[in-house]
């Protein structure tokens, strides 16, 4: 006890050193396991967000459109969204097993209630001489979707598809903690099973750049998508 | 002949939390023959844009219709086509886009839909602007653009909500010169809302002055004032004697109503 050999070794398993790190990314780079376990994850993030962003859109625009339908449904949709994604893992694990599909559903949960509350309410803030403006040259029921309510709201739809994108991606880690057998979210519990925190470690550090990474690419897309948005505030 | 018959329309507005209802117009009828440009003319609060509402199908009576060729009006449609106060263009188009919206309605092709927008935008002087977005160009321009969006789906009336309302004193007076000129060049009937006299001088053949709580039409004036009407309308002795008699009878108004929103704001 109290002898500095040890207490340097305790820290080293705890919390890894900045070279220890290096090696450890390293070896999972050469080795392939980084990037399969890396793929694993954002292929089911992806499939999530792409499931939750079908229906988040799709159920905001009718019933941002349809206000007595909303009455109804709305009470429904604010019920579910304050259980925490995570409250769902048993319940996913016992619907769909263990593979990519209980991953799909969490990173589904956790992204639509973002998208649909920011399409529900850009819905309902588009001016309603721009929707009169439409009616009146005899915009078609697609028109009037495609090419007003939808670009209309995409100013206000892109933050709430950001914020999807990232509580998607806390999901999948989370999910793959407890219900995948590959995945950034795996790798990590198995190597605090193995008492490889060098591993842990890596593993934190690669979701952070990817999160980092998807954000940037989302705002991008926004900055093509919604080019008259900046100069266009307050007009 | 009349194109639009406006028969006996009054509407009245549910007012929230209360069992009775406010009556905006009050038994208004109209006769608008084709090629005509009426203005509305009255105070706020008198009704006028309900009325150009109704006439659009974006409202419905409460009592009364009103007839385009003899077929009630239920929705908008784009014979109707309107040009809004703050312009209502789509901010993600740019300039030719939104002119094309009503021609993609119809089923245009793209390249005929291009070639007719072109020719509005060339109409109200906006050639070279056509890849601009809305937010590039200046009010005026702007509703330039809502003038020719308003006018390529081909309506047979033009109706316009206090379309100059927002604009500077030099673009109002410029831009109601263009109109007149536009207007004669597609030969289109237009109903027109305004509170400035001397706006609805200039452009009307007869002005619908218009009277508030409920709306109710005061009075019909015929302004023979030859056409084309130019800057130099304005220093006619028709003009200044026809704007010196609607501002006779319109200024008590003027002052009730002022006296009315004082009111409305202490019982606030």
């Amino acid at each position: 006890m109290g002898s500095p050999r040890l207490v340097g070794l305790i820290n080293a398993v705890l919390l890894p050193s900045p070279t220890a790190l290096f090696w450890a990314a390293s070896d999972l780079l050469r080795s392939g396991t980084l990037f399969r376990h890396v793929s694993a994850s954002i292929e089911r993030v992806l499939v999530g967000f792409a499931l939750a962003s079908a229906v988040g859109l799709t159920l905001g625009v009718v019933l941002g459109w349809f206000r007595t339908l909303s009455d109804f449904v709305k009470p429904l949709v604010e019920a579910l969204r304050p259980i925490p994604p995570i409250a769902w893992t048993p319940l996913a694990i016992l619907w769909f097993g263990v593979g990519n599909a209980p991953s799909y559903f969490l990173v589904f949960i956790g992204a639509v209630f973002p998208v649909f509350v920011s399409t529900y309410s850009a819905v309902r803030n588009i001016e309603r001489t721009q929707i009169n403006a439409a009616l009146c040259l005899g915009a078609t029921p697609t028109m009037l979707i495609w090419d007003v309510l939808i670009p209309g709201a995409l100013p206000m739809i892109f933050p709430g598809l950001r914020i999807a994108l990232g509580v998607g991606w806390m999901c999948v880690v989370a999910a793959e903690l407890i219900a995948a057998q590959s995945g950034l979210g795996y790798m990590i519990q198995q190597s605090r099973l193995l008492l490889q925190t060098q591993f842990v470690l890596t593993g934190m550090i690669v979701i952070g750049i990817i999160g980092f990474v998807m954000n940037a690419v989302m705002t991008a897309i926004e900055r093509r998508l919604v080019p008259w948005q900046e100069s266009s505030k307050g007009t | 002949m009349t194109q639009l018959r406006v028969d006996h329309v009054s509407k009245d507005f549910a007012l929230r939390g209360r069992a009775d209802v406010l009556r905006v117009l009050e038994d208004v009828s109209l006769d608008i023959c084709e090629g005509e440009l009426i203005v509305l003319l009255g105070p706020s609060g008198c009704g006028k844009s309900t009325l150009l509402n109704i006439i659009a199908g974006f409202l419905q009576p409460t009592m009364g219709q009103v007839l385009h060729e003899d077929i009630p009006v239920s929705k908008p449609d784009r014979r109707r086509t309107v040009v809004f106060q703050d312009y209502a263009l789509f901010p993600w188009m740019t300039l030719e886009k939104n002119v094309e919206f009503g021609l993609k309605a119809q089923g245009i092709a793209p390249a005929e839909r291009t070639r007719i927008a072109r020719s509005f935008l060339a109409l109200v002087k906006l050639r070279g602007f056509e890849d601009h977005y809305p937010y590039e160009v200046s009010g005026g321009m702007k509703q330039r653009a809502a003038i020719a969006r308003a006018l390529a789906p081909d309506p047979d009336i033009l109706l316009m909500d206090e379309p100059f309302g927002a604009l500077d004193a030099q673009t109002r007076v410029l831009l109601q010169e263009e109109l007149v000129r536009i207007v004669a060049a597609t030969n289109r009937t237009v109903v027109f809302v305004t509170h400035s006299i001397d706006e609805a001088v200039f452009l009307a053949d007869r002005i619908v002055v218009m009277s508030s709580h409920p709306g109710k039409i005061r009075s019909i004036h015929k302004v023979a004032l030859p056409r084309p009407r130019t800057a130099e309308t304005r220093s006619l002795p028709n003009f200044i004697n026809l704007t010196q008699e609607l501002w006779d009878s319109l200024k008590p108004q003027w002052h009730d109503e002022g006296a009315n929103a004082v009111r409305s704001q202490h019982s606030t």
